[in-house]
């Protein structure tokens, strides 16, 4: 399949309301209430902020990817759900090159990132660069060996920040960003490995969002933490949406209930569905999302 | 998206199982209310206060059934958190379910009436709508009947002929009214029963109006998309909302 799975969503916006705003829809025939709130749902769906086209990716000889067409819009969140080994995570991977660090792989395709369509997996884009605009956080929290402060501020001082007054302010702007700033602003100088996971975790959001990456990629961020922290780090995401766009891989299809605006259902390195996340889980056009969803699966 | 059973083929046979008990606690459900109609409107036309009596003695089982249903509904949802059609079978069959409990009450209203009609006199209004009386009971319960049949094989045929009958029973109300104008103008002597018997007849035309929300949902929860909803002018002269 060639055509690039949008969804209905982000289509209708192009076609109805290609500006942003809840009074710019305008509709020929009087509409019934139920029209009103799917186009008032459609035009908070952003134009898109990066399209994989055409992407396949291989391990060796494994094909991991296979054809994927996906729009991710800009400042909203879409969730990436599947079985274990669909190529969800992998999929994720690619938009920050992360393959490149494992031998024997190949990307075929593209992922062109807006507003300057860069190829992200193009053989010509610099995966140094594209690093420095897509930041990532992982499903265990990874601080480095530094204090909050030093953690945070790493990214920065990579980037050439040198001034003291500067890296303050970042630091605590990201710290602020990541929810965290009143709980560690007495603590910036002890170790980040001191923090309880949660807080970790937020402290490596926080050094993703120091650099202000224009996509955020989380690879199941909640599934080493409880409740509670797992909470907030999804009122977090909801919240971060404002700032960058987020693609999120989860195991916990609640998780993608709760925080995305768009879910993709990924099944044996193929891109099954895509569509408005409340879409999805009330009444899913494909029986095989149905099938996993409602844990008919395997 | 239609799925050939909704009910069955979850990793977890607990899901399975809690979803057969919502249904078949439905389907006994539907049972029961039909059968109250169908006593009620024998009451009423037989005179029979004891039958009258039985219905309203069941009534509270009627609402135990909802209660119950609710209940286990909420459970599900709490316990499994479903999605999909296993959301929306939970949710049509609670929602089901509180229509089944009024045509409950709609019965028992009739029942009420029939408990203290008395015998049958010479310018009686049941008895001057007795025909319509008689058809509209058998025209609610047939969908009634139909509709809870389509709820528990998850049948949308059934259900969208559901949708298409109600006019007919809209139809014999509009039909019945004129009758009881007529008998009304004629003779004033039995003011109060009359009004009773446009109650009854509007239960009745109010259960068709249940049995077509419960269609309503089995389509939903099939289909996962509503029904249309038929324009005023499709309509047949019956004043039921739904």
């Amino acid at each position: 399949m060639d055509t690039v799975i949008s969804s209905p969503a982000v289509s209708k916006v192009r076609k109805v309301a290609p500006m942003q705003g809840e009074t710019s829809v305008q509709k020929p025939d009087t509409p019934s209430l139920s029209m009103m709130l799917e186009d008032r749902k459609a035009s908070r769906a952003n134009p898109p902020k990066a399209t994989a086209e055409r992407l396949n990716f291989w391990y060796g000889t494994n094909q991991a990817l296979k054809n994927i067409n996906l729009v991710i819009p800009e400042h909203q969140v879409t969730a990436l759900i599947g079985p274990s080994g669909c190529g969800k995570s992998t999929f994720l991977r690619c938009f920050n090159r992360m393959h490149d660090l494992q031998p024997d792989t190949k990307y075929d395709g593209a992922i062109t990132l807006r507003p300057d369509n860069v190829n992200l997996v193009g053989p010509e884009t610099d995966p140094i660069e594209v690093r420095m605009r897509i930041g990532m956080v992982f499903q265990k929290p990874n601080p480095f060996p530094k204090s909050v402060f030093e953690n945070v501020a790493y990214g920065l001082r990579l980037r050439g920040v040198t001034n003291r007054t500067e890296l303050a302010e970042r630091v605590e702007k990201a710290l602020r960003g990541a929810a965290i700033w009143d709980e560690v602003k007495d603590r910036l100088n002890d170790s980040a490995l001191a923090l309880s996971g949660g807080q970790m975790q937020r402290v490596c959001i926080s050094r993703a969002l120091a650099t202000e990456p224009e996509i955020l990629l989380f690879d199941e961020p909640t599934s080493a933490l409880d409740p509670i922290a797992t909470a907030k780090i999804e009122e977090l995401i909801t919240e971060l949406r404002q700032r960058v766009t987020v693609l999120i891989v989860t195991h916990n299809m609640q998780q993608a209930a709760r925080v995305s605006d768009f879910t993709a259902f990924m099944y044996l390195g193929e891109l099954v569905e895509v569509d408005a996340t409340s879409k999805i889980f009330t009444n899913p056009s494909k029986k095989a999302t149905e099938d996993y969803i409602t844990g008919r699966y395997g | 998206m239609k799925v050939a059973d909704p009910l069955e083929g979850h990793t977890s046979k607990t899901v399975d199982q809690s979803l057969h008990d919502l249904r078949t606690h439905a389907v006994e459900m539907g049972g029961l209310v039909i059968d109250q109609v169908g006593s009620a409107v024998k009451a009423l036309l037989d005179r029979d206060a004891n039958l009258a009596g039985r219905v309203l003695s069941r009534e509270p089982v009627v609402n135990e059934y909802e209660s119950r249903i609710d209940r286990e509904s909420l459970t599900f949802m709490a316990l499994h958190q479903p999605v999909a059609s296993d959301l929306r079978v939970a949710r049509a069959i609670a929602r089901a379910a509180l229509e089944l409990e009024r045509v409950g009450d709609e019965s028992k209203k009739i029942a009420r009436f029939a408990a203290k009609v008395g015998a049958v006199a010479p310018h009686d209004p049941v008895a001057a709508v007795a025909r319509s009386l008689r058809h509209m009971a058998s025209l609610s319960t047939t969908l009634l009947r139909s509709a809870v049949r389509a709820l528990d094989e998850a049948n949308p045929a059934l259900a969208r002929e559901v949708l298409d009958r109600d006019r007919e029973i809209d139809e014999e109300f509009a039909s019945a009214l004129r009758q009881v104008m007529s008998f009304v103008i004629e003779d004033q002597q039995f003011l109060r029963a009359t009004v009773d018997t446009v109650f009854a007849l509007k239960g009745l035309e109010r259960i068709g109006d249940h049995a077509k929300n419960v269609a309503e949902q089995v389509l939903y929860m099939v289909e996962g998309e509503r029904p249309r909803k038929q324009k005023k002018g499709d309509r047949g002269q019956g004043t039921g909302d739904s």
